[in-house]
Formats: structure tokens, C-alpha cells, sequence
């Protein structure tokens, strides 16, 4: 009979940053049993939804279940109750709600990348990642006023105008940030150190993702096609130059090269809605009061977002259901381990890119 | 958003006459409180690479009935299930509670009864 041990991973630990806790099973170094806990930081947020605020000022709740999505959440929540009140929002809103959007992925990816290299000791690659980083946080400052958390999001619109000037600011910062970005890719593909550590390690067949229903870059690198933005008409991706991002190899390597190709192609929508921003209002007045069911997906920076929300005719709603993109992926995760050596294991639950503030909301 | 009604005992069958795992993407499963101490349960599918395709199927329920669970069709339901067991204090086959709530938390904060 072979001799197991077990070895937990959070939910506080050196190399992980969320309240997650898995405890593995161990044969030697190699994980065969995986258990996961992840209901630490319940906030309550769908019950206070419903019973503690009203309608609309719901979507500056929601904006609170992620620091890093923020954008999302309430874009969500907003969509899915516009469609209630049957509001249609102006052209120009629409590509400055895509714009955030963007923006919150480049950054949110770039976190991710950037603990990766920290989860595979290298830390110099770690900070320049992060310094780098600043540069999108100062763009998402000037335009919303905040650098995260911002309630840019309103009902109808979007709550602050782009002058010229601004948008000029932006394209520069940009295009510095296109440059450290090729260089990151220059550094994932070719530096022996992060092959080592990421290439044929953590690895999701095609198979495993569409079994376990794998979204976001976790799904994509393992050649899924599946990507919201592609799904959706609400707002103008296709005619902003979105282009789906797949790999096939579905190990941590892959993910890295998602996040960097859609890092870039981020960076070339925001360029592509700032060099043509339309005329128009930024937001449009809403009238009545919600009422019936609405489901609205969004690509979220870790995958599919989903909010349900049915309204009575009321101030206040009935249900506000969030579905995240990490809750989503923890039986894919824990499929991941399995096999894998112990050491591995903080790089690979780094590539997951996992969310717990959103995922126990 | 397409709703389908399904009777309590039906839903296994019907889920798994329609789930074709390469084609339709799973969700989630939500609990919605009606009135009358009445729960919706949905589980809620979208087409890969359809535009706007989303397929819900739903029950009528009392808290106090067993809802089946789809984990052998669907391996990474577990987590709904387990979550809607949670909020709404209902019970769901092979599922245990406690993904989010201690035993000495606020029990079954979605339902709209006292369970």
C-alpha cells in the first residue's frame, strides 16, 4: 500500500495571494487527490442587492465584488438591467464602455503575468511587469477618476466624457505599453528559466475543457473557443477589431501567450475606439422601473461573467444572481493538479489567475 | 434567453437529451424565491460560438423536495450545486453544504422562507 501525505496550499500561504485553500494528497511529490475550499470571504453581496439597495444604485455595488473587474461586474449588472428598461445607449457610450473594458483586461492580465514569474522565482521580470503595469492604472485614473474601483458605469451610459487631449495622453501611453509587451513575449517564449517552469507543466487537454466547461484563457489555451466577446452583439467588438486568441499546448506556457496576445489585441481596439470616438451624448435617461428577467454574459479579464437579474416593477429587485469566471473554474483547477508535482503547484494556480474576492462574493 | 419547464422528476432525462457537452457551454445553476414558498431552479446553458444563445431549463419546486443532480452529466456542476444547497437550503443529491456558510453563519440567506 503506497503512502500518502497531505499538504495544504492556503488559504494562507507565501505564494498565493486569495483566500483559497487546497489541500492535496501526496504521493511523494506527486499530487493524487485534490480537495478545494474556497467560501472564506462571503460578503453577501446577491442578498444585500435585493434587500438594501435599490435598482440603481445596485451597479456601484456589484462594482465592489472585484477590485481588478470591477469594469465588468457593473457593466454586467447595468446591461442586464438596461435591457430590462429597454434603454438603448449612444454609440459613443458603447465604445467607452469597450475601452475600459480593455483596459481592466490589460492590466489584470499583466497582474497575472506578472505573479506568474514570481511563482517561478523570477522576480526582477515580477516588478518590471508591475512597474510597467502603473502606466494602464494612470490611463484608468484619467478617464475615471479612480485607478481601480471606479463607477464609471451608469445606467444609460457611462458617467465621464474623453476631451481630445486626454485621448491623445492615452494613444502614447499606449503605444510605450505595446513595446514592453512585445518584449514580455520576447522573454516568455525564449528564457530558459520560464520554460522550464511553465512548458508541459498544468496542462488542460481540449477534451478536459470542454468537459469541465474551462472558460477564459484556462479554456483558450487549450484551443476552446470560447470567448463572450465573440458571443455577444451588445457591444461593437466585431467592428473594433476583436480577434479570438487559442492555443493548443494548455499548459501554464500557453496560458501566458493567451494573456500576451490578448493583451496586444486590447491595445489595438483601445487605438482603434480612440482613434474614432463618435459624437453623441455619454449617457441617455432611463425611465421606469425594471421589470421580467434578463441574462447578460461579458468576457471578464478570468473568463465569462454572467448576471441574472429579475425586477417587479419595483425600486427594488427580486434577484441579482453573479455567476464569476473562477467560480466557474475551480473543478477545472482541481482536475489540473492532479498529477502534477507539489512544487508546480503555486506556478500553476498563478496561471489560473483565480479570483476568490469574486468567486465567494 | 430561452426558458423551458420541466417537472422535478424529468429534468436528469431532459438535461441529458439535450446536453451535447462540444456544443453547449454550462453555466450555472440559479435558485430564484417565488412566492407561496416556491423555488425556480435553472440551469442555464449557452451555445459555443452562437451569438447570444442561452438555453434555461427550469423547475417549480418546495424547498423541502430532493433536487436530482447533473453531475453525471455535467462533472463541474458540483460547485452550483453545492452553492445553491447554501443559499437557498434546499437539498441536492450527492451534494454536501458548506461551500460558503459555517454551521454558525446566517443559514439559507436567498430563500424567501424560513427553512
Amino acid at each position: 500500500m503506497k503512502k500518502t501525505i497531505n499538504i495544504p496550499l492556503g488559504s494562507q500561504h507565501i505564494s498565493l495571494l486569495e483566500p483559497v485553500r487546497f489541500k492535496f494528497e501526496c504521493e511523494n511529490e506527486k499530487i493524487v487527490g485534490v480537495d478545494s475550499d474556497v467560501g472564506f470571504v462571503h460578503r453577501g453581496v446577491e442578498k444585500a442587492c435585493t434587500t438594501r439597495f435599490k435598482y440603481d444604485a445596485v451597479g456601484y455595488v456589484v462594482a465592489r465584488v472585484c477590485g481588478l473587474c470591477a469594469i465588468t461586474h457593473s457593466l454586467s449588472y447595468t446591461v442586464a438591467i438596461e435591457q430590462l428598461l429597454d434603454v438603448e445607449v449612444s454609440k459613443k457610450a458603447k465604445y467607452l464602455r469597450v475601452l475600459l473594458l480593455e483596459l481592466d483586461r490589460i492590466h489584470s492580465h499583466m497582474l497575472c503575468l506578472s505573479h506568474t514569474c514570481e511563482s517561478a522565482g523570477f522576480e526582477a521580470m515580477f516588478m518590471r511587469i508591475m512597474g510597467d503595469r502603473e502606466l494602464i492604472m494612470e490611463i484608468q485614473e484619467l478617464l475615471t477618476g479612480n485607478r481601480i474601483q471606479f463607477d464609471y458605469i451608469s445606467i444609460g451610459g457611462v458617467n465621464r466624457d474623453i476631451s481630445l487631449e486626454t485621448a491623445k495622453k492615452i494613444v502614447n501611453s499606449l503605444d510605450i505599453v505595446k513595446q514592453k509587451v512585445l518584449g514580455y513575449i520576447d522573454e516568455f517564449t525564449n528564457n530558459w528559466s520560464l520554460s522550464l517552469k511553465f512548458k508541459g507543466i498544468g496542462a488542460l487537454t481540449l477534451d478536459e475543457a470542454y468537459r469541465f466547461n474551462a472558460i477564459g484563457p484556462l479554456a483558450r489555451a487549450s484551443g476552446l473557443h470560447i470567448d463572450v466577446r465573440n458571443e455577444i452583439e451588445y457591444l461593437p467588438y466585431k467592428e473594433l477589431g476583436f480577434k479570438m486568441q487559442t492555443h493548443t499546448d494548455g499548459d501554464i506556457n500557453a496560458r501566458n501567450i493567451i494573456r500576451l496576445n490578448e493583451i496586444l489585441n486590447s491595445l489595438e481596439m483601445c487605438n482603434n475606439i480612440l482613434a474614432g470616438v463618435p459624437e453623441g451624448e455619454i449617457v441617455v435617461k432611463s425611465k421606469g422601473k425594471p421589470s421580467g428577467e434578463s441574462l447578460v454574459r461579458f468576457e471578464a479579464p478570468r473568463g465569462e461573467l454572467m448576471y441574472f437579474v429579475k425586477g417587479n416593477a419595483t425600486a427594488m429587485l427580486d434577484r441579482v444572481r453573479i455567476k464569476t469566471p473562477t467560480f466557474s473554474s475551480i473543478p477545472a483547477f482541481s482536475h489540473i493538479f492532479m498529477g502534477e508535482n507539489y512544487a508546480d503547484a503555486p506556478a500553476i494556480l498563478a496561471s489560473f489567475d483565480p479570483c476568490l474576492s469574486c468567486t465567494a462574493k | 434567453m430561452r426558458k423551458i419547464k420541466v417537472a422535478l422528476e424529468n429534468i436528469v432525462d431532459e438535461i441529458k437529451d439535450f446536453y451535447d457537452y462540444k456544443l453547449w457551454h454550462f453555466l450555472t445553476i440559479n435558485g430564484v424565491a417565488l412566492e407561496d414558498n416556491k423555488l425556480e431552479v435553472q440551469w442555464i446553458f449557452s451555445k459555443y460560438e452562437a451569438l447570444d444563445d442561452v438555453m434555461v431549463y427550469y423547475v417549480e419546486c418546495d424547498y423541502k423536495d430532493l433536487i436530482p443532480s447533473v453531475v453525471e452529466i455535467i462533472p463541474s456542476a458540483i460547485i452550483s450545486q453545492r452553492e445553491i444547497i447554501d443559499m437557498f437550503g434546499v437539498k441536492v443529491e450527492g451534494s454536501e453544504k458548506g461551500l460558503y456558510l459555517d454551521e454558525d453563519s446566517l443559514q439559507a440567506p436567498l430563500s424567501g422562507c424560513s427553512i
